[in-house]
């Protein structure tokens, strides 16, 4: 499990973090290094867009990976297959922020392509992708992306507010850069 | 050989910007220390400009330090009591003395008598900026207190000093084992060798030879920063200590502690003017509250932590 502290290390947690501290953990540092507050501005040229880029990748890559093996280590377990429903809607309970990554860690446990999601909501997959992300960009007026959540969470079955509230903020944030 | 019988602990408070109030935590932390029953004394090393003796409405001491470098005079002969039981001070000079024109010598020589100084505790007063006076000064103590406010300009120059005084350290440590030049050499070709920012030279370092390596880790390993935030008005504010640890960790590379805040309070200046220690007054401010917890963290080496709810964004 030498790799699942590193990525623990990374989010700055204990080993005996719930998922749900996973979580806002990583909500948390997503939104402070994203965002444009002055203890981040203050740092000038040791935080260059460069390095900043780097580190959110770094950021969401520990945080789907500690999804990928707390599921890992979930179906290694005795539990039957049946009861992946009731798990998934149980995982999805625990979720409360609402990132582009975590939307795809949301879709792929699902088992839901891209494309899929297209033929049910029409929203061109390269929009997907660059929601999933958070390539903001891509959407230089507010009420598209705003529709394309609404539809996408639907589609996930994710209560459309929260994930609004929870997304549209940072968007905000570097729009106003 | 140096007297292990006596544990005299030296805090000094620096942070770069001036006015972010670390004469008024230095006076305020020292009083905290002594009312607990610690034989502490400040020391004000603002030589430009020291006014500690203001925060406990005292008129300015007849000696200061000019009269240490200038005249001889003993470091004992220059203490003053402040009125607080086991709290005493020693003022910085006050005016007469080109601050930064103190030699090699003299600067030894104080750090040789500071240490000699009979207490539990000697706090620091270091003002402003960044001279080398200032940062070796600072380099000096057991416990690097920095103390900033929630401004960008504050933070900024807190930033900066932190990264002078780690740079400063690492020069001197190499040069103390005959690698005179190494650190500035990397520093200088520093394209070459990737290194963009003080972090990267700090893991260019960690990976050197093995001589380097070693160095580095027996030496900087100790090198930790505590941060106290001054002037707070909102919870959000209390945060901003918990990003910048954050920050200085994840992107100077540097060892960081939050040890805690102090709330924006007009009875702070009120108390100056009125010639009186805020610590001994003002029962009702949260900020004798928040200075005593900032305190006991510093000395028991704890973390301030921040509210969970302050950390998830739920207090506007
Ligand atoms: N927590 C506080 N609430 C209200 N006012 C404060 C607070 N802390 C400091 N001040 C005010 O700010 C002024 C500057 O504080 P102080 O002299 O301690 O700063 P300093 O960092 O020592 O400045 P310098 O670098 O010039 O030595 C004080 O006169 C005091 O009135
Ligand atoms: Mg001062």
């Amino acid at each position: 499990m030498e790799e699942y502290h590193d990525y623990l290390e990374l989010l700055e947690l204990s080993q005996d973090s719930t998922p749900a501290d996973i979580c806002r953990r990583y909500r948390y540092l997503k939104n402070l290094y994203s965002g444009d507050s002055i203890e981040i501005r203050a740092l000038n040229n040791d935080f260059s867009e460069e390095i900043r880029a780097d580190f959110l990748l770094r950021l969401d890559d520990a945080f789907k990976k500690l999804n990928e093996l707390s599921e890992k280590s979930r179906d290694g377990a005795t539990r039957p297959r049946t009861d992946q429903d009731d798990e998934l809607r149980l995982w999805l309970t625990q979720i409360d922020c609402f990132t582009g990554s975590i939307l795809r860690s949301i879709r792929e446990r699902m088992k839901v392509e891209l494309k899929t999601v297209f033929a049910a909501t029409r929203i061109q997959t390269h929009f997907l992708e660059d929601i999933e992300g958070e390539v903001f960009e891509s959407f230089p007026a507010e009420v598209y992306l705003r529709s394309y959540l609404i539809e996408y969470a639907r589609f996930l079955s994710l209560d459309t507010q929260r994930v609004l509230n929870d997304y549209l903020p940072r968007y905000r944030g570097r729009a106003a850069k | 050989m140096e007297d292990t019988s006596k544990h005299t602990e030296i805090w000094a408070v620096g942070g770069g910007k001036g006015g972010t109030g670390k004469s008024f935590i230095t006076s305020s932390m020292g009083t905290c220390l002594a009312l607990k029953g610690q034989k502490t004394l400040l020391l004000d090393a603002d030589l430009g400009g020291a006014n500690l003796h203001n925060f406990f409405g005292l008129i300015t001491p007849k000696l200061s330090l000019t009269d240490f470098f200038e005249k001889r005079a003993m470091l004992q002969d220059l203490i003053v009591h402040t009125g607080i039981a086991n709290l005493e001070l020693i003022t910085g000079s006050t005016g007469s003395l080109d601050s930064e024109s103190i030699n090699y010598a003299q600067k030894q020589k104080l750090f040789r008598h500071i240490r000699s100084l009979e207490a539990d505790k000697i706090l620091i007063d270091l003002g402003g900026g960044t001279h080398i006076n200032t940062l070796d000064t600072f380099l000096l103590a057991d416990k690097m207190i920095v103390v900033t406010a929630p401004e960008i300009t504050a933070i900024e120059n807190m930033y900066q000093f932190v990264k002078s005084v780690y740079y400063r350290k690492l020069k001197s440590i190499f040069k103390s084992y005959d690698l005179n030049t190494v650190v500035q050499d990397i520093w200088k070709n520093r394209t070459a060798h990737n290194i963009r920012n003080l972090k990267d030279l700090i893991g260019y370092l960690k990976q050197g030879s093995d001589r380097i390596h070693d160095i580095f880790n027996l030496e900087m390993s100790g090198f930790v920063v505590h941060i106290i935030l001054n002037e707070v008005r909102s919870p959000k504010d209390i945060l901003i200590g918990e990003n910048l640890k954050r920050a200085c960790v994840n992107f100077l590379g540097l060892q960081v502690v939050y040890s805690g805040y102090a709330s924006y309070d007009e009875a702070v200046h009120k108390s100056i003017n009125n010639k009186e220690a805020f610590m001994l007054f003002n029962r009702l401010s949260p900020v004798i509250k928040e200075i005593r917890q900032l305190t006991e963290n510093i000395e028991t080496e704890t973390c301030f932590s921040a509210p969970e709810d302050i950390l998830d964004g739920r207090i506007p």
